[in-house]
C-alpha cells in the first residue's frame, strides 16, 4: 500500500506542519471574525476537511490510474455534496 | 505585516498546501508502477500482501453438494479438442479414422459420450474452426496495427518453440519420473513447518508472488490420462501428497488491454521457471517432485487446490480470485511427498462479492459467464457457477490479436484486480470486514456508474465489435508510437 522512500517520512511530517499551521491561521481567522469557537464546531471542521481531502485523494488517484472519466465522475457527485455541506457548514459556524 | 496576520495568511497557503499535497501524492499513487502487486516489486514486499490470518476458516468456501467426483481429461476443454482435432486431421496417435460426416455416432469413445451428452459442444468445436480461419485470414489487416503485442506475445512463448521446454516433461510412471534426480542422501528435515516455511521463502526468490501449500485430495487429480504415460485410468500416486501452489499476475499493464493487447503467455513462461526450478529444488534436498504448469501440462486441477492452500476463492468467472490479484492470478504447482503443513482456506468474502457484481459476466463478449444469484449447478459434487467453456474457446478464435490466443476480459474487468494502492486496499480490506455487506454494494454502485466498460460485443473485431480494449494500451505495447505504419 505505501512503497518506502527516504522521502516519504518527510512528506508526511511537511504534511503534518503544514496542517498545524492551517487550524492555527483558523484560530486567529475566526478570533478576528468575532466567531465564537466550540470543540464541536472545530470537530465539524476536521470532519469536513477529511471529507475533501479524501475527495480530491480518490479523484486524482483514479487519474492517476488512466480513469480520468471516473475521476471526474466522482469529483462531481462527491465535490457537490461536499460543496453543499461546506456552505451548510459555515452557516452553523458563522453563528455568533 | 503583523504576526498575527502573516500566520493567519500562511494557515490559508499552508492548507491549500497540504490539500495539493494529498491531490498530487494520490495522483503519484494511482500512476505508480510500483503499486502493481507482484510486477516490478520484490517478492519480499510485505506491504503488497493481505494478511489472510482474520479470515482463515477450516472449510473451504467452495459448496460440496454430493460425492466429489475426478474431473475425466475430455471434461477439459483443450484436451477434449486436440482429440477431435487430430481425428479430423486424421493424425491420431492410435491410428483412429474419423470424418466429419459420420457425425456424433461415428466417434471412438470417450468422444462420442461426451458430445452425445453435451451436443452443443461438437456444434462449437466447428464454429471456433470457422471463427479461427476467419481469424488468421484477418490477421494481414491487423498485423501492423498489433505487431508489437504480437512480438511481446511470441517471446513470451518461445519456451513452446524450444527444443528442450522447461521444466522437463516427464516420461514414465510418476513413481519413477517424479524421482528422477532425487537427491539419495538427503539431510533430516527439522519438521513439516520448517519444509513449508523453507519451500515458501524458496518459491518467493524464484519470483512466485502468492504461495501456499494444499494437501491433494483425489478429487483435483485429472482421470483419464497421465503425463509420462499416456491415456489411462489411474489411482492417485502415493507420493502426491502436498501441492506447493504459486501464484502470479500478469505484467498489470498488458492486462488491463485485454484482449486484443494481452498475452497469456507471460505469466505462463515465468510460471514455467518458478516451478521447473521449485522440482529441481525439492529433488535436490531429497525429495520427489513434479511440475504441473502451463499451458496444459497439468495432472492437477488448479483452483481448487488453490483455494485449499488459502490463496483465494473461486469466482463467478470459475477461476481463482485472490485478494491481492484478483482475477488477474495465474496458477501452477509442484507435487511432492516432501513433509509440509498445509495452510489453511479463506473467507475473505469474494465469493458473496461475486454474487453481487456479475461485471464479468455483463461483459463477458461470448455469454459464456452465468447470471445466476447463487451458484445452482452441481458439477463433479460441487455446487458452482456453470461456465460454457465452448463458448469462450469460440470467442478466443474470434479476437483480432492471433497468436495470443485468449480472452481474458473476465479477469481484467474483475474489481479485485486493481492496484495495491490505498483506494483499492481500503476496498477490500473494508469488505472483507463487513459483515452487513453495505460496503460492497457501495463500491459496487461506484464501480459501475464512474468507470466505463466498453460492452461485450465491442471486444471482437468488425462486424460483431470494435476491438475495443478495457483499459488504455501503455505506449510499449503501441506499434504507431515507435514504427511508421
Amino acid at each position: 500500500m505505501f512503497q518506502y522512500s527516504m522521502m516519504q517520512p518527510v512528506i508526511w511530517m511537511l504534511t503534518g506542519l503544514l496542517t498545524a499551521i492551517f487550524f492555527l491561521g483558523m484560530r486567529y481567522w475566526f478570533q478576528d471574525l468575532k466567531i465564537k469557537m466550540h470543540w464541536w464546531k472545530w470537530l465539524l471542521i476536521v470532519v469536513w476537511i477529511t471529507m475533501l481531502a479524501l475527495t480530491l485523494g480518490v479523484t486524482f488517484t483514479l487519474i492517476g490510474e488512466n480513469e480520468s472519466k471516473a475521476g471526474i465522475r466522482f469529483v462531481l457527485f462527491f465535490g457537490l455534496i461536499i460543496l453543499l455541506t461546506g456552505g451548510g457548514l459555515w452557516k452553523i459556524i458563522a453563528k455568533k | 505585516m503583523d504576526r498575527r496576520k502573516f500566520i493567519k495568511y500562511a494557515g490559508l497557503a499552508s492548507g491549500s498546501l497540504a490539500l495539493a499535497g494529498v491531490s498530487a501524492g494520490s495522483f503519484m499513487a494511482g500512476r505508480s508502477k510500483d503499486s502493481y502487486t507482484g510486477w516490478g516489486r520484490t517478492p519480499y514486499g510485505k506491504d503488497q500482501f493481505f494478511n489472510r490470518v482474520p479470515f482463515l476458516v477450516e472449510k473451504p468456501t467452495y459448496q460440496v453438494a454430493g460425492k466429489p467426483e475426478r474431473i475425466t481429461y475430455i471434461e477439459n476443454i483443450f484436451r477434449r479438442n486436440a482429440e477431435l482435432y487430430r481425428l479430423l486431421i486424421n493424425r491420431h496417435p492410435e491410428g483412429l479414422k474419423w470424418d466429419k460426416s459420420q457425425g456424433i455416432e461415428g466417434l471412438p469413445e470417450p468422444l462420442k459420450t461426451y458430445y452425445t451428452n453435451h451436443p452443443s459442444a461438437f456444434k462449437e468445436f466447428f464454429r471456433a474452426r470457422e471463427k479461427s480461419k476467419k481469424q488468421r485470414a484477418n490477421w494481414e489487416k491487423y498485423k501492423d496495427k498489433y505487431h508489437l503485442a504480437e512480438a511481446w506475445s511470441r517471446a513470451h512463448s518461445s519456451f513452446l518453440r524450444g527444443p528442450a521446454p522447461f521444466p522437463v516433461e516427464p516420461t514414465g510412471p510418476p513413481e519413477e519420473a517424479d524421482y528422477k534426480g532425487v537427491n539419495p542422501n538427503p539431510l533430516p528435515l527439522k519438521s513439516s513447518e520448517h519444509g513449508s516455511k523453507l519451500i515458501k521463502k524458496i518459491a518467493h526468490s524464484f519470483g512466485a508472488t502468492l504461495t501456499g501449500i494444499a494437501k491433494i485430495k483425489k478429487e483435483w487429480v485429472y482421470q483419464g490420462t497421465l503425463r509420462g504415460v499416456g491415456q489411462v485410468d489411474f489411482e492417485v500416486p502415493k507420493h502426491w501428497k502436498y501441492a506447493v501452489m504459486i501464484a502470479i499476475p500478469h505484467e498489470w499493464e498488458s492486462f488491463y488491454t485485454n484482449p486484443v493487447y494481452g498475452t497469456s503467455y507471460d505469466a505462463y513462461s515465468l510460471l514455467r521457471f518458478i516451478s521447473g526450478k521449485l522440482e529441481v529444488f525439492i529433488k535436490e534436498i531429497g525429495y520427489s517432485a513434479r511440475s504441473h504448469v502451463p499451458p496444459g501440462q497439468y495432472d492437477l486441477v488448479m483452483p481448487p487446490l488453490g483455494i485449499d492452500a488459502g490463496l483465494g476463492e473461486l469466482g463467478r468467472n470459475g477461476i481463482l480470485i485472490t485478494p491481492e490479484l484478483g482475477g488477474n492470478t495465474r496458477l501452477a504447482a509442484v507435487s511432492t511427498d516432501m513433509p509440509l503443513l498445509e495452510d489453511k482456506p479463506i473467507d475473505a468474502g469474494i465469493n458473496k462479492f461475486c454474487k453481487k457484481c456479475k461485471i464479468c459476466a455483463d461483459e463477458c463478449p461470448s455469454g459464456s459467464i452465468s447470471f445466476d444469484d447463487a451458484p445452482k449447478h452441481v458439477i463433479r459434487g460441487f455446487k458452482r457457477w456453470e461456465i460454457d467453456q465452448d463458448k469462450c474457446y469460440t470467442v478466443w478464435n474470434s479476437v483480432a490479436t492471433s497468436h495470443a490466443k485468449g480472452c481474458r476480459i473476465c479477469l481484467a474487468v474483475c474489481p479485485y484486480s486493481r492496484k495495491n494502492n490505498w483506494i483499492h486496499t481500503f476496498a477490500r480490506e473494508a469488505d472483507s470486514r463487513d459483515p452487513t455487506g453495505l460496503t460492497s454494494k457501495a463500491m459496487l454502485e461506484m464501480q459501475k456508474n464512474l468507470f466505463d466498460y466498453p460492452g461485450a460485443n465491442e471486444y471482437l473485431p468488425p462486424p460483431d465489435g470494435n476491438n475495443k480494449t478495457f483499459g488504455k494500451p501503455p505506449d510499449w505495447l503501441l506499434t504507431e508510437e515507435w514504427f511508421d505504419i
